[in-house]
């Protein structure tokens, strides 16, 4: 068992210790259940009155479903890059230092639910939810990416190598990690709207409306 | 099939590109198993990209064309490989040969095929990256150039891998043919040890990784791609390759243009062949202006 402050004190047991299969599990099911925690207090922005209640659960599956299949679908990629690299050997201890990182996200992440629920209490405006919520995702993913510095520095120390292939992994995950975002709205829930687990309209792209977005500015 | 995967597996960790594997002037492979690698990966790449057609049509009345154009992707990745592989091949052995290397046609051949399977390895990996965005994105000059991306870093991760086995395959022959070639047991043979000629221990332990290796620290076994140390080649011979990536990079890239739809826009009807017209980089500008919006 990998307890949460382990995970944010960099334990060396969170990704060297034995029985890494157990391990990698643990800090998967603190992954889930911290996303779970934090989706939750997201939803909460409609109350829990009628068809609102909805949202609360629907959000509490979606943070951790955005980590988990933002990390299975960047993965592959990066286990052959890591391949081609010559660091194979080194992949074990990569998976576990990404995993914790992950579930440290996730730890972060629920730290601030209080802030967000705060928030929720004194503003009634969706749109200003939805960018302190965006703010805090950011926050957390800039304290995360140090936690993933230092669950890196032994690896790179063994072998410079790593020191690129983290930053491309943090570039991978960024692209997939904010069109998968992008895909699973709503988090927060329009309390104008009614209450659904995914958008009905059709499915957009983050890059190509942010892209627009500039260039509608650009040219006004 | 199994066989054929295992020597993608020992290409991709670098094992059959160390020096102590290149020591009959050829890679350790069989082309045969390899084409079949390429082309059940490309194979794998094409269903990924066809994804979007597919989804793309799948509610409306012309379903039948977005399974038409995955099938049809999914034999025009290894085609593409193979087709610019037919194209590039003559020209690649011409240079290889003015440039004094002694490669034979053979060994050429396996370490070109090596190198496709290294990209092929690549594409497939993106595959899930580009499913997912197949899945989740309606703007077809969006995956146009996602996939656009996906192929050039998988064509500049195999260029790179072709061109540093071509040099390690060229300084063993320019050894062996020295009488010097002695290969110890880590693979780096006797008189071209990279450690002769460094900086003092010191500054060992703040120096990069590309010039020295700590002492402290076993030095890193070279990855497939790592470029070797201490083999400089002649300045004429380095044109000569990068000339040549050049057109290798072209060749590809017109040959899928040649080749296209790929993706299959979801406001034309199915065809296994668009007529000839344009170029691959006007297409991609087109594809860009088309993403920022009419100007």
């Amino acid at each position: 068992m990998i307890y949460p402050s382990e995970i944010l004190r960099v334990h060396p047991t969170t990704v060297t210790g034995p029985r890494s299969i157990r391990a990698a599990g643990s800090l998967l099911v603190l992954m889930i259940a911290f996303g779970l925690l934090y989706g939750s207090a997201m939803g909460l922005f409609s109350g829990v009155r009628g068809q609102h209640v909805w949202q609360v659960i629907y959000s509490a599956l979606k943070v951790p479903m955005l980590m988990a299949v933002t990390f299975v679908v960047a993965l592959p990629s990066f286990f052959v890059l890591n391949t081609l690299m010559g660091v194979r050997e080194d992949f074990g201890r990569v998976l576990r230092a990404l995993l914790a990182t992950q579930a440290g996200l996730t730890i972060i992440l629920a730290s601030f639910a209080p802030f967000t629920l705060l928030w929720y209490v004194s503003c009634a405006n969706y749109q200003a939810a939805i960018l302190f919520n965006a703010m805090m995702f950011g926050l957390a993913s800039i304290a995360a990416q140090r936690l993933l510095r230092q669950y890196y520095r032994p690896l790179i120390r063994a072998n410079p190598v790593h020191r690129p292939l983290m930053r491309i992994w943090l570039g991978i995950f960024a692209f997939v990690g904010i069109q998968m975002g992008y895909v699973l709205r709503p988090f927060i829930g329009d309390p104008a709207a009614a209450t659904t687990f995914l958008r009905t309209d059709p499915w957009g792209n983050a890059y190509v409306v942010v892209v627009q977005l500039i260039f509608s500015i650009v040219r006004h | 099939m199994i066989a054929g995967f295992k020597q993608l597996d020992r290409i991709l960790r670098g094992e059959a590109t160390r020096l102590s594997s290149l020591t009959r002037g050829s890679i350790d492979v069989t082309a045969g198993g390899l084409f079949l690698v390429i082309f059940l990966l490309g194979a794998l790449n094409g269903a990924c990209m066809g994804c979007f057609a597919l989804i793309r049509t799948w509610n409306g009345p012309n379903h039948h064309d977005g399974l038409m154009q995955m099938l049809a992707s999914m034999g025009k990745v290894p085609a593409l490989f193979l087709l610019t592989l037919v194209v590039t091949f003559p020209s690649l052995y011409v240079f290889n040969a003015l440039v004094g290397s002694r490669l034979t046609i053979l060994s050429l051949l396996r370490l070109i095929v090596a190198a496709m399977s290294v990209m092929l390895a690549v594409l497939a990996s993106f595959g899930t990256i580009v499913a997912f965005f197949s899945f989740t994105t309606t703007s077809y000059p969006f995956m146009l150039l996602l996939n656009v991306v996906v192929f050039a870093i998988s064509g500049v991760l195999g260029v790179v891998f072709l061109l540093q086995t071509l040099r390690r395959l060229a300084s063993i022959i320019r050894a062996e043919d020295m009488g010097v070639m002695n290969v110890g047991a880590a693979g780096q043979p006797a008189g071209l040890d990279p450690r002769s000629d460094q900086a003092p221990a010191g500054a060992e332990e703040y120096a990069p990784h590309d010039s020295v290796r700590s002492t402290v620290q076993p030095p890193p076994i070279p990855g497939a791609l790592d470029a070797m140390e201490g083999r400089i080649l002649g300045s004429n011979v380095k044109a000569v390759f990068r000339i040549w990536m050049i057109v290798f990079a072209t060749v590809g890239a017109q040959m899928s243009w040649v080749l296209r739809p790929f993706i299959g826009n979801p406001n034309q009807p199915f065809t296994l062949f668009r007529p000839r017209q344009s170029s691959f980089f006007e297409g991609v500008v087109h594809a860009l202006t088309q993403l920022i919006g009419r100007w």
